[in-house]
């Protein structure tokens, strides 16, 4: 490996170690909102997230009830957003609505 | 006399205490007065903010009223180091002994690229929307944006790969969604596409969301129309077919300028030589199961007028025959629930054919006859357990003979791995520094050819030219 690989390498390598903000990822919020309740719910991802504008899910998320905003936005999820499993995985949840909330200006893919 | 008296003890008691209230309320009044000349300043100064923001609103609305574009912003820096070991025997096109190249190495060790993409978005309603992409893909230093030959740089992976700074048309197209409320809604679509990073190659390229072709065997920029079937209500969860139809290469490259003085005998319509006719594509991918989990998908796709060699091998690029094309992928996001370290693992594998039908008179892959060749993709991810949401990634690739997918706009500096007859092992490291605002990643992929590399149109697997090669990649993106 010659010196000028071993910088670009070590200079990545070096960067990894300042990854101490939060990972979160709207993309794995909206495979969870699928996988465990799209079917429940009986809308898609995007409806349940544009159910509230970006501050209605900032105050929530916030306040700590973000589950029970949620909730407003599907009563039959009540169970998931009661459960362990959806507090591992709030900030998931939390992005995806976010990013997909009614004012959000995000202008989905097909 | 005694009651004279009392009565003016009482007169005097009840004026004493009418006096008294007098007071009170006078103070009561006077504090409500206050108040309420509090209030007033209060709401003079509410005014006063009210209008400014009515002209901050208005300021705003005249600079955005026919501003309906949203922009992203996806910057990344690249490291490259290349290397290429040409086989003792390597072998030229024609199958002449390529006495230059047999048996050397060669290698760049310091190869750096910039790939800035910019992303419009434009939404009149939640039904009907714009999405394009203009980029810029680059060596430093260099620009390879000749275009002496058809086989350099074309359409399909013009922004794919780098050449210059220019800024190139990657994506640009309109979704009309219509039918929400059938048994089967609608999606059409028309513009150009990057069907590139799809399912399962948006892994090796630090992208958590695929393109929707099947990478295994697309991996173009196209020119195309669509229609989207959505089966999600009578089929399987998160099912859906596309057709596509499209052009990938026309044979039009005489406009009324193109002659002297001024005219072409026949503009929009000739083709340089002959043979070189129109290549339009079909392609059907299909969401076959997707629960968030486990995603199943499929693809079929035929190209018309696919380039090979007339039958004496001795001029390519040609129109020669049809190639038929198909895949079989998946995924498995999240391995266990209730262990993290397998809950944030991903697995997949994906299955695919290529197969040749050349026309009488032409000959594809050295062949008169039909071929067709196999490829095995597998790979997993799993947490790197020192960053915070980084992951390791482990692939490998398998091709045979006759393997030949439409993988040109792989963001592969040595050549589509995929479309590698032979067998390829792929490690990479994506690491989020900033979240997903600001990411890096290290691959490391060596390609051992068993037969040709796949890199020219249709051309004889037998004579082998490379007999491995290696590239080296770190990068660090940032996206917004």
């Amino acid at each position: 490996m010659n010196l000028i690989t071993k910088v670009a390498v070590a200079t990545i390598l070096g960067v990894s170690v300042l990854s101490t903000s939060a990972f979160a990822d709207a993309e794995k919020g909206k495979k969870l909102y699928q996988k465990n309740l799209k079917e429940t719910c009986g809308i898609t991802g995007g409806v349940f997230a544009a159910k509230f504008k970006q501050a209605d899910w900032d105050k929530a998320y916030k306040a700590g009830t973000l589950n029970k905003k949620m909730e407003e936005a599907c009563p039959a999820g009540k169970a998931y957003f009661e459960s362990d499993k959806f507090k591992k995985t709030e900030e998931h949840m939390y992005n995806f609505v976010h990013d997909f909330a009614k004012d959000s200006g995000n202008i989905p893919s097909c | 006399m005694k009651k004279l008296t009392l009565s003016f003890i009482a007169a005097s008691l009840v004026a004493g205490n009418l006096m008294a209230d007098e007071a009170a309320l006078q103070a009561q009044i006077t504090a409500l007065t206050q108040k309420i000349e509090q209030l007033e300043k209060n709401q003079g100064t509410l005014q006063e903010d009210q209008t400014a923001q009515a002209e901050t609103l208005s300021k705003v609305n005249a600079q955005s009223a026919n501003d309906n574009i949203k922009w992203d912003i996806d910057l990344r820096t690249a490291y490259h180091n290349i290397g290429y070991q040409y086989a003792d025997d390597a072998k030229n096109r024609d199958g002449s002994t390529d006495t230059i190249h047999a048996g050397k190495k060669y290698s760049n060790d310091s190869l750096f690229t910039n790939r800035l993409w910019l992303g419009m978005g434009s939404k009149v309603n939640d039904d009907l929307f714009f999405n394009g992409q203009v980029a810029a893909n680059y060596y430093w230093g260099a620009d390879t944006a000749y275009h002496p030959t058809m086989a350099q740089d074309m359409g399909w992976e013009a922004s794919s790969k780098p050449h210059d700074v220019s800024l190139r048309l990657r994506q640009a197209y309109f979704v009309y969604k219509f039918g929400n409320d059938w048994s089967i809604p609608m999606v059409a679509s028309a513009g150009r596409r990057a069907a590139a990073d799809g399912f399962l190659a948006n892994h090796r390229e630090g992208t958590a969301k695929p393109g929707s072709p099947l990478a295994h065997i697309t991996n173009v920029e196209v020119d195309g129309a669509m229609v989207q079937f959505n089966l999600d209500k009578v089929f399987l969860p998160g099912s859906y077919l596309k057709v596509v139809y499209g052009r990938s290469y026309d044979a039009m490259n005489q406009s009324v300028f193109s002659a002297a003085p001024y005219a072409s005998p026949t503009p929009y319509t000739g083709a340089t030589f002959p043979g070189d006719e129109k290549v339009d594509f079909l392609v059907l991918p299909m969401s076959i199961y997707n629960d968030g989990a486990s995603n199943l998908m499929a693809q079929y796709a035929m190209i018309m007028n696919a380039k090979g060699d007339n039958l004496a091998g001795t001029g390519y690029g040609v129109a020669a025959g049809t190639a038929h094309y198909g895949a079989l992928s998946y995924q498995l996001d999240g391995l266990n629930e209730e262990v993290d370290f397998l809950n944030d693992s991903t697995i997949f594998a994906s299955v695919a054919m290529t197969s040749t039908n050349p026309n009488h008179g032409f000959q594809m892959l050295g062949s008169i006859e039909n071929k067709t060749g196999y490829s095995f993709w597998a790979g997993c991810l799993f947490p790197d357990t020192m960053t915070k949401g980084g992951r390791f990634g482990l692939e490998y690739n398998y091709g045979s003979k006759y393997w030949t997918p439409m993988t040109w706009a792989e963001d592969s500096i040595i050549g589509s791995k995929i479309a590698t007859r032979g067998n390829v092992y792929e490690g990479y490291w994506n690491i989020p520094i900033v979240g997903k605002n600001l990411t890096a990643q290290v691959r490391y992929s060596y390609i051992d050819y068993n037969y040709r590399s796949s890199i020219s149109f249709m051309d004889n697997p037998e004579y082998k030219n490379i007999d491995h090669s290696q590239e080296l990649r770190a990068f660090i993106r940032y996206q917004y």
